[in-house]
């Protein structure tokens, strides 16, 4: 058990490694990179200030704190974009061959798939991320206490959790379809304007829908209406919502493991 | 000579119509852009708030409506289209090609438009007609203004591409430059939130840059919030860029297209 | 010697789409796709022993490379069994890749834009290889392969032959007993080509490793093959070690003979001209009916002969009979 612990760390150690090395092979990429994920996420922003300065707060959340949920949502999704952006690329690995190769070393496919690239491009998404997030707090008046503390880290795991669910599930159709991009952009924008708008403006359909069924209102809205002491009028949960989306992301990861495995099997059986 | 093109862009339309998977996701993913926009305006508009700045909620969300299906028509692939080229090195060989190459890249980018009205505008507006009842123009005689000034619209969008694909030129990659011009046309175009809301420095920072008349003006003009004189004026500018944009993307074309002879790509 | 491949009556079906052509077809495809099933693998056994080279040869479509893939765990099988050193790959994955080298021609499993050691700093901690064995795998590679002039080079800056030197030393590294190469020689120069076969034949005479090889190059074959399984329409249609192969399947040979002039009657009773070009004429006559000597004793007596040769038949003349009858 050590063994095999210590076995999989020295080779995502050295997978990461060779990532960072990779990345640094292409300075346009980061480069470019560097510019428009700021200018995505800040403007972003920016443009909700807009809404609110010039109409009214959008049900009930004002600027303050749709900056904490839009910053809350933007950290999770930073760090998806760090460690989970390989199921994104189901399809390519699929139709390059490169998956068959997974399967033709001794080791857990799934751990292959997530560790042999680590994006640390992606840590620039953190960064729109961490500063809006910093700026909402103090404009909110966020108290930085142990339990907050404590809180704030689960949330964002069961957050990322969710989000990468999301995203395993679907990479899993490309063992059958053998494309999958288009749908990795649709989840996308599906997960941001989710996440970073606060879901009560929806119609009463879609919430129940993003709260039971694609959960993705347990990210950020669930926890950041549970932090700013903000009751939803349309719609409720009789639950500590921050502690829910742990339990919220764990279960889905789950899910999405199994669903992975019955795509592997799948794959395994049609071939490419 | 237009049968080459012709051709072209028949093939892509085929081959768009083949990944039929892409076109549900994404119709899928601009119905939930869609959406999301249309609701965030709803929400702005709360509690009886009838007009800002002269807009009512059924203007912004016949903007929205129409501001996402033009997206997706909007097929400007050109700057990837280039690059590819030149990454796998054929490049040179379609420089001794007897038709321009740029024509030929504009009638891929035709073909993917045509497939997109069939396969995404229609069910987009569909869709948009079943959840928020049919986007109607202003008058018939905006709806007349608003067809060439997207065309001219487009023909900002496509240069600014092939600009940006003149960028592998030089470095050889693209990295996702692209990806930052379409992050600076979404906020600047008006495309999201008009700019008419943006503090008015930013508008008139604007005015004097391309990306306001790409999005901005057809829509303006359609929920006839841009008069038929503004408008007739607007499409004017849209004609200045157009022409600028050209000059500009020949002079760097034939640049790059003397460097690439010369060094062999 | 005992059995390190069996394969039992595998079979691989898969469904794939049919698309029609032109903008109705493309249409069509959009709202009603048409599906069908077909059998990639129809039924095929083998057994391999320890220490043989193997050539899995066949047209483009036969099969060959869905066998592999099921031979090395990748891809589960429709129906059949397959046991690799007596383990399922479907049922125990991980056990058996590790005895496993799997090299694929036309894709490559090394990192392109990195320098080639440092794929090979990966495989040795993905496969657990101790120090000692890898440094002295790594010595034996970098003589055979002649690695040592190209191992700091980016990946993506290598020759395709120097590409796939480094990739068979890739899949070598953790000292497989099993090596399957699925085109390793294709498009690459005569020297590339040797330098690979010669490796070949040093594992398997060294190590005794066992070698299959799915290629189209028949020199391939012909070099390093003693046993050949055939394949075609997912079926085998011959297995069997190549000179028997060769001579059950081509059992002609040819005699051509160039005259010194014209001349009429030119027939012979256990031989057919098969071409006629000027004053050169091919017979080809079977071995078991007449050998050659006598069919050119007895030409030569009412022929005038200039010259002559005998042509051996070779595999391609057997693997092009192969290829026809099915």
């Amino acid at each position: 058990m050590v063994n095999t612990i210590r076995h999989y760390f020295s080779v995502a150690a050295c997978f990461a490694r060779l990532a960072v090395q990779r990345q640094l092979e292409y300075p346009l990429f980061l480069f470019s990179w560097l510019l428009m994920i700021p200018i995505q996420y800040f403007s972003g922003i920016w443009m909700l200030k807009i809404i609110v300065d010039r109409f009214q707060p959008l049900n009930g959340w004002d600027f303050p704190e749709l900056a904490f949920l839009y910053g809350l949502g933007l950290l999770s999704h930073g760090i998806l974009v760090v460690l989970f952006i390989n199921t994104w690329h189901i399809d390519n690995m699929v139709i390059q061959g490169a998956f068959d190769r997974l399967l033709l070393r001794p080791m857990n496919v799934f751990f292959q798939l997530i560790a042999s690239y680590v994006n640390f491009i992606g840590l620039i998404d953190l960064i729109p991320g961490l500063i809006i997030f910093i700026y909402g707090c103090q404009l909110v008046g966020f108290e930085w206490t142990l339990g907050n503390i404590i809180k704030l880290l689960l949330v964002l795991l069961g957050g990322v959790l969710i989000r990468a669910s999301l995203f395993i599930s679907l990479g899993t159709i490309a063992f059958w379809t053998k494309r999958n991009a288009s749908m990795v952009g649709f989840t996308l924008s599906m997960l941001e304007r989710g996440t970073m708008y606060p879901l009560s403006i929806y119609p009463y359909v879609l919430q129940v829908i993003f709260t039971f069924i694609i959960p993705i209102g347990f990210i950020s809205f669930y926890p950041a209406a549970e932090f700013l002491g903000k009751g939803s009028e349309s719609f409720q949960l009789p639950l500590n919502f921050a502690l829910a989306t742990p339990a919220v992301g764990l279960v889905c990861f789950m899910l999405s493991q199994w669903i992975f495995r019955r795509g592997m099997k799948s794959y395994e059986s049609a071939g490419s | 000579m237009l049968q080459a093109y012709w051709y072209i862009t028949k093939m892509r339309l085929i081959t768009s119509l083949t990944y039929r998977f892409e076109v549900f996701a994404s119709v899928g993913t601009n119905l939930i852009l869609m959406l999301a926009s249309v609701f965030l305006w709803k929400a702005a508009y709360g509690n009886g708030t009838e007009q800002v700045q002269a807009l009512t909620l059924q203007d912004l969300t016949t903007y929205t409506i129409l501001s996402i299906m033009l997206a997706s028509v909007f097929v400007c692939d050109v700057q990837d289209t280039i690059y590819s080229k030149i990454r796998e090195g054929q490049i040179v060989t379609d420089f001794y090609r007897p038709i321009p190459l740029l024509a030929c890249y504009l009638a891929d980018d035709i073909g993917g438009m045509l497939s997109s009205m069939v396969n995404k505008v229609i069910p987009l507006f569909i869709f948009a007609a079943l959840f928020f009842g049919v986007p109607w123009p202003a008058s018939p005689l905006s709806f007349l203004l608003f067809i060439p000034s997207c065309l001219l619209s487009y023909a900002i969008l496509w240069l600014l591409s092939a600009l940006i694909g003149l960028i592998a030129f030089w470095v050889m990659e693209l990295g996702n430059m692209g990806m930052v011009k379409d992050s600076i046309v979404r906020v600047l175009s008006g495309s999201i939130v008009p700019l008419w809301f943006f503090p008015e420095s930013i508008q008139t920072i604007s005015k004097f840059l391309p990306f306001q008349y790409t999005y901005q003006t057809p829509l303006g003009i359609y929920i006839g919030n841009i008069g038929v004189r503004e408008g007739l004026m607007a499409m004017g500018i849209q004609l200045i860029w157009v022409v600028l944009l050209y000059v500009l993307l020949a002079a760097g074309w034939r640049r790059s297209k003397s460097k690439t002879l010369i060094q062999g790509g | 010697m005992e059995a390190v491949i069996e394969v039992n009556d595998l079979v691989k079906e898969y469904i794939i789409v049919q698309k029609e052509n032109g903008l109705r077809g493309a249409l069509k495809g959009l709202l009603f796709p048409k599906k069908k099933t077909v059998r990639g693998v129809d039924g095929i056994s083998f057994s391999i022993a320890q220490g043989e080279i193997v050539g899995y040869i066949g047209p483009n479509g036969a099969g060959k490379s869905t066998t592999i893939k099921m031979l090395t765990g990748i891809l589960h099988p429709t129906s059949g069994t397959i046991k690799v050193c007596g383990i399922s790959p479907q049922a125990d994955r991980k056990s058996v890749v590790r005895k496993l080298g799997v090299v694929f021609g036309q894709r490559t499993q090394l990192y392109w834009d990195l320098r080639l050691g440092e794929s090979f700093e990966l495989l040795r901690r993905i496969y657990q290889i101790d120090n000692s064995v890898f440094e002295e795998n790594m010595a034996v590679l970098t003589d055979v392969l002649k690695l040592e002039e190209f191992i700091h080079t980016p990946v993506r800056q290598l020759s395709l032959g120097q590409r796939m030197r480094g990739d068979i030393a890739a899949a070598m590294l953790h000292s497989p007993s099993i090596l399957f190469l699925d085109e390793p020689t294709i498009g690459l120069d005569a020297d590339a080509k040797h330098a690979i076969r010669h490796f070949i034949k040093e594992i398997n005479r060294k190590r005794g490793v066992t070698v299959i090889l799915t290629t189209h190059d028949l020199d391939d074959v012909e070099q390093l093959c003693s046993r050949l399984v055939v394949v075609n329409h997912g079926k085998v249609v011959e297995d069997g070690p190549m000179v028997s192969l060769v001579h059950k399947l081509a059992p002609h040979r040819l005699l051509v003979v160039e005259l010194q002039q014209p001349f009429h009657d030119l027939e012979h009773p256990s031989a057919e001209i098969i071409k006629q070009d000027g004053l050169k004429i091919w017979y080809q006559f079977e071995k078991s009916r007449i050998s050659a000597a006598q069919l050119i004793s007895e030409l030569s007596q009412k022929l005038p002969i200039q010259d002559l040769s005998v042509k051996e038949p070779d595999i391609e003349d057997a693997i092009r009979e192969v290829y026809k009858t099915t």
